[in-house]
């Protein structure tokens, strides 16, 4: 069943890609605008040697993204996080917080580059501020929804058995929460991850997937973008595989507080 | 009844006034806390404008040059046809994959996979392949909104209760008929989901996409971005704020209605 | 009422009201005028009909609540907070889905300074009284309703509390695992010989647990009448010894439940 399924997926994929192929080598597309997939990949191993054996172009490019995206949700996690729960516990920090939020939220990371560069330059203080801003907004707005729904009676229970405030915040309303940090956690660290390459295209200096890609753009080397391109799928999907749903299964799927969407 | 309305109808403005003075107060009190410091000299930067100047290149921008709102009217076009390419088309195709299960068996993995990729990122090829103008900026848009409305759309028709479609098959309703009168109505929590979150989406590519994008010359995003080569820090935030506001407004206003017109109305949703 | 004229009561009550939203319209008065002495080592049960107020009480000796007016005291010092000299058993157990038993049962103990060492053992302890052992490391979710409450219990004594207090602890059970709670409740009680009070809505209940009914009023809850049980224990099902007491309460609380289908114009 498994497999039927997967071989019908790859039905379109395979078409696709082979008359790509095809197309590109047969010039029926512009091979310089479309090159053909196998192109893409021998480029993609290319990079990948390239500096070899002391390094790698291409892990240098990923692995300079990454840490960015790692540093900025985690720094982004811990802040939304602490605001997030201050709004929750106390109404008049969530009042005047509420609708600062709600107006700065929906502004794209891309949007406030030109303003970060002219205040801290190109480079990384410019992308991991801007990555930190984007994922701290979901997750604060997710862990005030948690904090507020809070079962009343764990937080007596917690007192009564003499546990002090700070106490029940860690023990009680923050396991709580989880559930819903980890909704605000997925999406930081899908807008962390779009504002990280999008920043990397106008702000890094050298290193980056963002900058490989922008630069490879403004070369016209176009195998080296839709290369760039699919690795970001690539990386994106493992990171979300690996990172998000390892953590869930080890927290509140163990503890019956999964709840259906 | 009759009677009871104005009243009602006051308190609701009451509250409503109330509710926009506890929206605005804390957006006054940071301005204030931000001028005094920047008056008093607590903070000195050539590059952190006071709220005053900020309002004054408003009002520069606004009313006495009026370029403001050539910069939104190009923006708006770009986000109106892209939208609404989106919507049709994701429109249809999220029906036609939920209704054929080859279709879907065949597309829905492809779909989900690219539903991650970052907008933006899809930007490098449509500058490469596209060039940079309009086109490329609209058609950012387009995907912006694309998989949002086609993934919510398809979700929506599968949770349609079968034994609906079933009574409704039963009454001899088939067809285009069978899609507007059951299979519409009935995934519209969804749906609507779905063109929300994808108003978002498209908003947010539309401003990446104007500033990513040299060859243009209007727009809110290429507003901000230009401001850069003169370093007027001023216009940027006057565009930021512009761009967080009207993000703001097109989620709340305009499909807010829609919700409430329908799903609301319905009893499908809680009202909020 | 009875009192011992040496030692004053564990706990004391006096002229206790409690009002909600007193400054509304819409203000509830849910307690009044109670003055009730709990002494130490006795289980007292406060029985009435339904929203008479009796869970209130137990809400404002744990502190959750605030009286409007009057006193409590617990040891001669008033009550103004939850704190670990007082246990809590809730209905819904309230344990917490992400600590395991053992985990739940050493939370007051670890509040309270003890090592984690100490506290394991104390737990451990508790574990086999309530005859859990084996689930020390089971997650709350995987536990049936019975063997939660039974947590509950133990959680609330491990810290070794003055008064355990307990709101209908029992009323979320199916009745065949009820009556086996009960007997265990009075099994570890005789072990422990600790002060309970004990909110139920179930004059059986009542009777087979208590040492002491209090008997409220509809609302505004008032104390109607209080009957002491001196039965001896283990008490058995199968005893029959205390049918007319289980009499006397039933026609204190029918008075109230028709005074209170009177009140919502049935």
């Amino acid at each position: 069943m498994l497999k039927r399924k997967a071989a019908l997926a790859a039905i379109p994929i395979v078409i696709f890609l082979l008359g790509w192929e095809a197309l590109s080598r047969g010039s029926l597309l512009n091979p310089y605008l479309f090159p053909p997939p196998t192109t893409i990949l021998m480029e993609l191993g290319n990079l990948f040697m390239k500096g070899m054996p002391a390094q790698s172009a291409l892990l240098m490019h990923v692995g300079m993204t990454l840490w960015r995206v790692l540093l900025s949700v985690v720094l982004g996690i811990v802040a939304g996080v602490i605001v997030g729960v201050a709004m929750g516990l106390n109404r008049a920090v969530y009042s005047f917080f509420d609708p600062l939020i709600t107006v700065l939220m929906p502004i794209p990371g891309i949007a406030l580059a030109p303003l970060f560069i002219v205040w801290m330059g190109f480079g990384n203080q410019t992308i991991v501020s801007l990555g930190v801003l984007s994922a701290f907004f979901p997750v604060v707005y997710t862990t005030v929804a948690g904090v507020r729904s809070v079962d009343p009676q764990l937080v007596r229970a917690a007192q009564m058995m003499g546990s002090r405030p700070i106490g029940v915040v860690l023990n009680v309303y923050l396991p709580w929460a989880a559930t819903y940090v980890f909704n605000g956690v997925k999406l930081g660290l899908a807008r962390c991850w779009m504002t990280i390459i999008a920043v990397e295209f106008v702000a890094a200096s050298n290193w980056g997937m963002g900058y490989m890609i922008w630069n490879a753009a403004e070369n016209l080397r176009a195998d080296v973008v839709y290369g760039g391109i699919l690795l970001l799928i690539v990386i994106y999907f493992i990171l979300e595989k690996a990172l998000i749903n390892r953590l869930e299964s080890r927290t509140i799927a163990r503890w019956g507080m999964i709840r259906q969407a | 009844m009759l009677t009871q309305e104005p009243v009602v109808t006051q308190q609701t403005a009451a509250r409503s006034v109330w509710g926009v003075v506890r929206f605005v107060y804390p957006f006054v009190v940071v301005a204030l806390i931000w001028e005094t410091a920047l008056r008093l000299g607590w903070v000195q930067s050539v590059s952190l404008p006071a709220p005053s100047q900020i309002a004054a290149e408003f009002w520069r921008l606004a009313v006495t040059q009026g370029v403001l709102w050539e910069h939104f009217s190009a923006s708006f076009y770009r986000l109106a046809v892209g939208y609404f390419l989106a919507v049709g088309i994701g429109v249809t195709v999220g029906a036609l994959l939920s209704l054929s299960p080859l279709l879907r068996g065949l597309f829905e993995p492809v779909l989900s996979l690219l539903v991650s990729v970052p907008t933006i990122a899809w930007l490098p090829v449509l500058l490469i392949t596209m060039g940079l103008g309009d086109r490329t900026v609209i058609t950012t848009v387009f995907l912006g909104g694309f998989f949002a409305i086609t993934y919510n759309t398809m979700r929506g028709i599968e949770m349609v209760p079968r034994n609906q479609i079933l009574a409704a098959r039963e009454m001899g309703v088939n067809g285009a008929h069978l899609f507007f009168a059951v299979l519409l109505p009935g995934s519209l929590v969804s749906l609507i989901t779905g063109l929300r979150l994808g108003i978002g989406y498209a908003w947010r590519a539309l401003v990446g996409g104007e500033m990513l994008a040299a060859m243009i010359e209007w727009g809110i995003g290429k507003m901000v971005f230009q401001a850069r080569f003169f370093n007027n820090v001023s216009i940027m935030f006057v565009g930021i704020l512009l761009i967080g506001l009207s993000g703001y407004l097109l989620d709340r206003t305009f499909l807010r209605w829609l919700e409430m017109a329908t799903v609301e109305r319905w009893g499908m949703v809680r009202r909020r | 009422m009875l009192q011992n004229e040496n030692a004053p009561a564990l706990i004391q009550i006096r002229d206790l009201a409690k009002e909600f939203d007193p400054q509304s319209k819409n203000t509830v008065e849910a307690l009044r005028d109670i003055n009730l002495d709990i002494e130490e080592g006795k289980f007292t049960v406060l029985i009435g009909p339904s929203g008479c107020g009796k869970s209130t009480l137990l809400y404002l000796l744990a502190g959750f609540e605030k009286p409007t007016r009057g006193s409590l005291l617990l040891d001669g010092k008033p009550v103004e907070k939850p704190g670990p000299d007082r246990g809590f058993v809730f209905q819904d157990y309230a344990l917490f889905p992400w600590r395991t038993v053992l985990g739940n049962i050493t939370f007051g103990l670890r509040s309270n300074g003890w090592s984690k060492a100490d506290a394991d053992a104390k737990a451990r302890e508790y574990i086999a009284m309530v005859k859990l052992n084996g689930f020390e490391n089971a997650f709350p979710h995987t536990l049936s309703g019975g063997m939660k409450q039974r947590v509950a219990i133990a959680r609330a004594l491990a810290y070794n509390p003055r008064v355990l207090l307990m709101d209908e602890p029992f009323g979320a059970l199916d009745s065949q695992t009820r009556k086996h709670m009960q007997q265990e409740l009075q099994r570890i009680l005789m072990q422990t010989n600790k002060t309970v009070v004990f909110v139920t809505h179930s004059v059986i209940e009542a009777v087979f647990l208590a040492d002491r009914i209090v008997v409220l009023t509809a609302r505004p809850g008032m104390v109607k009448g209080i009957i002491d049980v001196n039965l001896p224990r283990p008490r058995e099902y199968t005893d029959d010894s205390y049918l007319d007491i289980r009499e006397a309460v039933l026609s204190l609380l029918s008075e109230e439940v028709e005074k209170e289908l009177e009140m919502d114009g049935m």
